[in-house]
């Protein structure tokens, strides 16, 4: 006998029908509690609203991804009606009304697609912007699109000017595109048509095929693995890197010395750029000439670990590459394709800096030696890190005073003159206020920010149990900074350490204090501009509140190019505040000059690193006398009505 | 082969300098400690040197003060020091170089190692004594201040900063002695892993009783800062009257004109 059952024994083929009935339903709710959990994948793909940050070429993708994505239900409709539903079900819903608006819709979709077609091409090949790479990939992927919906139109004339021009004329003109390439043909014989019709079909057919194979083969591949890192994205706090273990023994390997060493995301990643430059036109060290571009870093890390995947990542892509990031998060920020740049970067540095003692240069080593030694990068005597306060009212919890905030002074404002002044403002204003202010004083260390930006993970913990193990011991209730990156590091750093409290940056505990009446400024008018700071701005979101203070305080702000998410780096990320800028030209500077086109004569920063190298930038860039820098804290403190 | 580092540990020198109780020596009180910049230079090239010879030597660092120094020994282990011994001795302060330099002769007699490497001084006392009078008591040769360091068969090549920047070249048969001078080498920045490797190497604790064996030579009387000097004196006015009182002054109270 052969070898066989029969389907459906016992239970009869008369449950067939009632069995799909209860199986789609089941699919219904499957596919429904998916789309409830939408949100929950975020925002992204279907509604372009990365892509769409960057409107120029941003709007042309977008346009061409809905019209094609519509083409692509159209075909998926047909294949409904003709090869299930009429065949299956006896059932025509192509037809009447809907049949007309699904006429018109895809014609208008295809005109669409090729409108936005031609506008990315003239883009690519004729304006040609800087920094644009074209490759293979993109003379494939523009050729076959255009040649899928040209075969397309061009099948669809065919078909109407044998069947629909003469016959039906008010259908026709619900498919505009096809109408135009079918008036062109009907002067052609049946027989010639049918031909002609059987040939551009299956042209259209074979190139569609051709789409879907070279998908992976292409840059089309982001169709699928740009919307898969949606998904894959990480959703935690901005910044936040994988605290390392220093407990466990049996570690050897730390940082990413090969591909093998980082995350499959990490990899995924480099097949998800689409090479749209965004994050390189934003960065701040390939804008001034340095070796770094985050797009071609991260297309290299595929090429790595395609080609190389055994080799030392980090002297591969170079050790110049990996030490010219500040940490700004321009890149990330901006990618449509959620790729993350940073903690590849910075799992690169540690592996350089805890595996092979590595630095960017001999002023960095010196200043991690400080910060071993005295707690900060300067080198001066730690007992004297509560000097700035003589005078203030001010306690030290080491007195035992009742306090309403910890104020986390941090090394700059601690030992930079300039500095101070951020920091003997802030107690003015505090004390205006009625806030009842304690320091650490001598007891206080660098918060690790810099040491592990720059890899040493291990500098950065041995500070921060320092650290948290003096908030505990004295209770502390709430944390407040001057620092941005104090700021983070406290906040969301410090948690996987064991520290859980609250923590504020001072332009919102400033803006707080306002609201709640208890500080009031006497406004007193002045022009700015203002510098959103990397940690403040991209990395907690706040960018309106110090607008506000300001604004509160008589303020008129001339607006930055690139400000808010959009803002351009000091420089001094990542650790760089303690490197020399020794390749390229100078953030700083740069970043200065474009404060200085505002017109205004005053820059204000929220951030003491910040206001260091504008402080710098403003000699060294010879914009001495045009504009100033200042901090919030300074201009807040004068206008405290008494 | 056996290579001895001898190290201290410092306070910071940017840091705050108040005589103690005694007045004798300076009190600890908000003193950040750091290994003796020249003895890591030493450490780095007992390091190198292991590492040249196929990790062959056995290197052993020797501290001499209280618990505090075992943080600049581990930092020598980290660098790639084997072992350590660290001299117990809460008063290491009140011991004058001669001292200092018997009790680390009197433990590497013991040993018998075939090179030892100090640095050419210590930042907060700065005598430059220990290490060649180590090489004294031990009746083996001995060369200060190195710049440059090579070794091949039993023989050390050392080039050592003369005067104005002149250079000399003097070779030794081990066993030997040398102290190491800045621009020798860049000491290394301690791996995460020697790190950890660090936390389990040895570190033998010695009562500083059992090499304690002679007497100071050299008695520290007092420390103290130095007295307060006249402030500075800013003249202003016409140029020839300025002129007039600068020679007045440079007559009056220095003997630049006489």
């Amino acid at each position: 006998m052969e070898a066989t059952r029969e389907i459906y024994w016992n239970v009869g083929h008369g449950v067939v029908w009632g069995m799909y009935l209860f199986a789609f339903l089941a699919m219904g709710i499957c596919a429904w509690g998916f789309w409830k959990r939408l949100p929950v994948y975020r925002q992204g793909m279907l509604a372009q609203s990365k892509v769409l940050r960057v409107l120029d070429p941003g709007a042309l993708h977008a346009l061409f991804f809905w019209s094609f994505g519509l083409l692509f239900v159209g075909t998926l409709l047909i294949m409904a009606q003709a090869d299930f539903a009429a065949p299956v079900l006896g059932i025509v819903f192509l037809k009447g009304a809907f049949y007309k608006l699904f006429s018109l819709v895809l014609d208008v979709a295809g005109i669409v697609a090729l409108l936005m077609l031609g506008g990315l091409l003239v883009r690519r090949f004729f304006v040609k912007p800087e920094g644009l790479q074209t490759i293979r990939d993109d003379y494939v992927v523009q050729g076959l699109l255009f040649a899928i919906i040209l075969t397309g139109f061009f099948a669809e004339g065919i078909r109407m000017a044998a069947t629909e021009i003469g016959t039906n004329p008010g259908l026709a003109r619900l498919s505009p595109g096809g109408l135009l390439f079918g008036t062109f043909l009907v002067g052609m014989t049946p027989a010639e048509l049918s031909l002609a019709h059987k040939i551009v079909w299956w042209l259209h057919f074979f190139l569609a095929m051709g789409f879907i194979a070279a998908i992976p083969f292409t840059k089309l591949r982001h169709i699928f693995t740009t919307s898969a890192n949606y998904l894959l994205a990480d959703l935690g706090p901005k910044g936040a890197m994988a605290t390392i273990d220093l407990e466990d023994e049996s570690a050897e390997q730390f940082g990413a010395a090969s591909v093998k060493d980082l995350t499959w995301k990490d990899i995924f990643d480099a097949d998800a750029c689409t090479s749209c430059k965004r994050c390189q036109d934003r960065c701040p060290a390939y804008a001034t000439d340095k070796p770094l571009s985050p797009m071609k870093l991260v297309q290299q890390i595929g090429e790595i670990a395609r080609e190389t995947p055994e080799a030392n990542l980090c002297h591969s892509v170079g050790e110049d590459v990996l030490w010219s990031c500040t940490t700004c998060r321009a890149c990330q920020e901006i990618c449509p394709a959620s790729v993350e740049h940073v903690n590849k970067i910075l799992e690169m540095r540690r592996n350089l800096t805890l595996m092979e003692g590595g630095f960017p240069g001999d002023e960095v080593r010196t200043a991690i030696g400080n910060i071993e030694v005295n707690g900060n990068p300067f080198g001066l005597a730690y007992a004297g890190r509560g000097d700035w306060a003589a005078g203030l009212d001010v306690a030290t919890l080491e007195s035992g005073a009742e306090v309403d905030i910890l104020y986390f002074v941090g090394c700059y404002a601690s030992f930079d003159k300039r500095n101070q002044e951020i920091a003997r403002n802030f107690i003015k204003i505090c004390a205006a206020a009625g806030v009842r202010v304690g320091i650490l004083g001598k007891e206080e260390k660098c918060c690790g920010e810099p040491a592990r930006k720059l890899g040493n993970e291990y500098l950065y913990q041995m500070m921060a149990t320092e650290n948290i193990e003096l908030f505990k011991g004295y209770g502390v209730k709430k944390i407040v900074t001057t620092c941005p990156h104090c700021f983070n590091t406290l906040a969301r750093d410090y948690k996987d350490l064991g520290l859980d409290l609250p923590v504020e940056h001072y332009t919102t505990y400033i803006g707080a204090l306002m609201e709640q009446g208890k500080l009031q400024l006497a406004a007193e008018a002045f022009e700015f501009t203002y510098h959103d700071s990397c940690y403040l701005g991209r990395y907690m979101d706040i960018i309106d509140q110090p607008r506000a203070i300001l604004k509160q305080a008589g303020g008129q702000i001339s607006e930055m190019a690139r400000s808010g998410l959009e803002s351009f780096c000091c420089s001094a990320g990542g650790g760089r505040i303690f490197a020399e800028e020794k390749i390229g030209s100078r953030i700083n500077v740069a970043r200065v000059h474009m404060a200085k086109d505002t017109g205004a004569p005053l820059l204000i920063s929220n951030c003491p690193f910040c206001l260091t190298m504008f402080e710098d930038g403003i000699k060294t860039g010879g914009v001495e006398g045009e504009i100033r820098v200042r901090d919030l804290a300074e201009i807040v403190a004068e206008r405290i009505s008494q | 082969m056996k290579i001895l580092v001898c190290i201290k540990q410092v306070p910071d020198l940017e840091s705050r300098f108040k005589p103690d109780a005694n007045g004798v020596w300076f009190s600890e009180t908000d003193l950040a400690f750091r290994m003796n910049e020249y003895d890591e230079y030493a450490v780095e090239q007992a390091v190198r040197l292991k590492e040249q010879l196929g990790d062959a030597p056995e290197v052993t660092v020797l501290s001499i003060g209280p618990d505090r120094v075992v943080e600049a020994i581990k930092k020598a282990l980290a660098m790639g020091c084997d072992r350590a011994v660290h001299v117990q001795d809460p008063a290491v302060h009140l011991k004058d170089p001669w001292q200092i330099a018997s009790m680390i002769a009197t433990y590497a007699k013991e040993q018998g190692f075939d090179l030892i490497l100090t640095g050419m001084q210590s930042q907060d006392r700065g005598s430059a004594q220990v290490g060649v009078s180590v090489a004294e008591q031990l009746g083996i040769p001995c060369a200060t201040t190195l710049v440059g360091f090579s070794y091949a068969d039993g023989t050390v090549t050392a080039k050592r900063e003369l005067e104005g920047g002149v250079k000399g070249v003097v070779k030794l048969k081990t066993p030997a002695l040398v102290t190491c001078q800045l621009g020798l080498n860049t000491p290394r920045y301690p791996t995460l892993p020697n790190i950890m490797k660090a936390k389990k190497k040895e570190i033998s604790a010695v009562p500083v009783a059992e090499l304690l064996k002679s007497a100071p030579l050299a008695q520290t009387v007092s420390f103290h800062a130095p007295a307060k000097k006249g402030s500075g004196l800013v003249l202003e006015g016409d140029v020839s009257e300025l002129v007039n009182k600068v020679i007045g002054i440079l007559k009056e109270k220095t003997a630049v004109l006489r």
